[in-house]
């Protein structure tokens, strides 16, 4: 572990442990992100994916281990110091105010603003078609309301607004968990221009046909702890659904 | 042909401003009672004028608490804060203190009380229905206790045809001032509402809580400065009360809590907020006066009119509904 090691990575997460009152979440989780990587962490519901996730982007707090970001120690302790950092998350509850238009949800708490606080409409419409068409997503007006669009063309809105914002780590909670097979394919052709746009990228799901295709190395959890980190060229679907179901211990099954 | 499609566009576009139907009601209503009411007396200056005298009053309230319901929450002490306000202003020029500065300082009273709303339900995170209950039955207590619910004439302590009732009650070319006045805080609220990213917020704030919080937006603060505005603007009301009638009564403003979520939601705010427009307020505010007016007018029993009101209002949330599903299919 030399330093050269940790500066090729972009987040680095030591022994992460959560325990939600006699809940032990994370097991003392080691957890690393290559700089423009999309990289998938699977696991079954409950796995700890989420946890894991929350705790990367301010959520939670862990109740012990290190966070490394950029070769950094850090702390994070709010939603708004991870953003700052470059971590977006875009959320399984779509994080959009679903009667307000594309441009209002993309600047949401960030509004380009002219002198006194009035809003620069002008930046925001131009802005946010640019942000949307990075990622292939052809809109018609910036006009239009979040409650129009289709369930993957607001997944679409959420990665464009995080790509908007330079981030250098895009989360994201189960991108596809709430949309039909067609909507899914689309918001996985987004991911695939994230990738192109050089952004590094976190894919939580438990759907390993939807992250298998589009990411390049997976971590499995199970049970709050790490059961897998490998490359995609090392592995398949099938011995990757195996590990996510597998009990970790004989003997501890009832 | 194109110029078909363009008025079919202009149409179109019409009918997708939320305040669209509320204006066409509006519309409609003043021409029903033009013709129907006797001796057309609807569109008699005299009643053009005291109605214009009159609306503001619940107009102006009713600005802010359909603007704090965008944001998501209610306001039911406003007509509690409303008289309290006013008893404070009376009570300064009591003992002799300059209107102006009452003026002031009652303003800052609604604002210290409206803050007080939005603290206990942001950070006693209880609805603000229960807070604003509890604080309208609260400081309705205080007042008749404080007041021994006495009237309090304006005479003795303000000589009539100063300027600054000038200010507030006066006319302006024959127009009555709360007129303007009432245009003014609508213009200034529509301003920061639909222009300002002050008004970003509230929408946010009010459509989906969790995502403008994870975007960074303080919806505690944002809710907080809502209720602030509408305690500020019931002091406002409460005063200009006073100045119109010369006298303080403890029972100034009972009815608006209620009165005003109406005129919010025929000017096509929703309960839940996130939906609403600062022009649909305005014009929900007058709609729902001038039907009372009207129905006065017609010589429907003054006691019946509010079962026309309730149906107005429940006929209102039904169409607003139908539109609104129509309009994000």
């Amino acid at each position: 572990m030399g330093s050269k090691k940790s500066k090729e990575n972009l987040v680095k997460m030591l022994n992460i442990h959560k325990w939600f009152g006699k809940v032990h979440a994370l097991k003392g989780v080691d957890f690393e992100v290559k700089h423009s990587e999309i990289m998938g962490l699977v696991g079954d519901n409950g796995a700890g994916k989420s946890t894991l996730i929350k705790v990367l982007s301010g959520f939670h707090r862990a109740d012990e281990g290190e966070i490394y970001f950029e070769g950094e120690k850090i702390s994070i302790t709010s939603s708004l110091e991870a953003r700052r950092l470059g971590i977006e998350t875009v959320y399984q509850e779509q994080a959009l105010a679903s009667h307000m238009s594309i441009s209002r949800n993309i600047f949401m708490g960030r509004e380009p603003v002219k002198s006194l606080g009035f809003l620069n409409k002008k930046v925001m419409n131009e802005e946010s078609m640019k942000a949307l068409e990075s990622i292939e997503l052809h809109l018609r007006s910036p006009d239009t309301l979040i409650a129009m669009l289709s369930g993957g063309e607001r997944q679409g809105v959420a990665i464009a607004r995080a790509l908007h914002f330079k981030a250098k780590l895009v989360i994201l909670d189960e991108p596809t968990i709430a949309l039909s097979i067609k909507e899914a394919r689309e918001v996985l052709e987004f991911i695939k221009q994230l990738k192109k746009e050089g952004i590094t990228a976190i894919f939580i799901t438990h759907n390993l046909y939807h992250v298998f295709p589009v990411a390049e190395r997976f971590v499995i959890l199970n049970r709050g702890e790490k059961v897998a980190d490998v490359e995609k060229e090392d592995t398949s679907i099938d011995k990757l659904s195996e590990l996510i179901v597998k009990e970790p211990l004989a003997g501890e099954t009832l | 042909m194109p110029l078909i499609n363009l008025k079919m566009s202009y149409i179109h576009k019409f009918f997708s401003y939320r305040a669209a139907n509320t204006l066409i009601v509006f519309v409609g209503l003043i021409l029903f009672f033009a013709f129907f009411t006797p001796r057309h007396v609807f569109v008699n200056p005299r009643n053009i004028t005291s109605l214009s005298k009159l609306m503001p009053d619940l107009g102006i309230v009713a600005l802010g608490v359909g603007m704090l319901m965008i944001c998501g929450e209610f306001d039911l002490s406003v007509s509690s804060v409303l008289p309290l306000c006013a008893f404070i202003f009376i009570s300064l020029l009591k003992v002799n203190i300059n209107p102006s500065f009452a003026l002031c300082i009652t303003l800052g009273s609604g604002a210290l009380l409206g803050l007080l709303n939005g603290i206990i339900t942001v950070k006693g995170r209880i609805p603000s229905f229960i807070t604003t209950l509890g604080t309208m039955m609260f400081w309705r207590g205080i007042l008749y206790v404080g007041s021994h619910m006495w009237p309090i004439g304006l005479r003795a302590y303000l000589p009539p045809g100063s300027v600054f009732e000038h200010i507030f009650v006066g006319k302006i070319g024959g127009i009555p001032v709360q007129v303007i006045w009432f245009i003014a805080f609508a213009v200034i609220l529509g301003i920061i509402l639909h222009f300002h990213k002050f008004g970003n917020w509230v929408y946010a704030t009010g459509d989906n809580k969790l995502a403008a919080r994870a975007m960074g937006i303080n919806t505690d603060r944002t809710k907080t400065i809502c209720f602030i505005i509408v305690g500020v603007l019931c002091a406002f009301v409460g005063i200009l009360q006073i100045l119109r009638m010369e006298t303080f009564g403890c029972t100034q403003g009972i009815g608006f809590e209620l009165k005003a979520i109406a005129a919010s939601v025929v000017g096509g705010t929703f309960l839940m907020g996130g939906i609403g427009s600062m022009m649909g307020i305005f014009l929900g505010a007058i709609t729902i006066q001038i039907l009372e007016n009207g129905l006065i007018l017609m010589r429907v029993p003054v006691f019946g009119i509010s079962a026309f009101i309730g149906l107005a209002i429940v006929l209102f949330v039904i169409l607003n509904t139908y539109i609104e599903r129509r309009r994000t299919r």
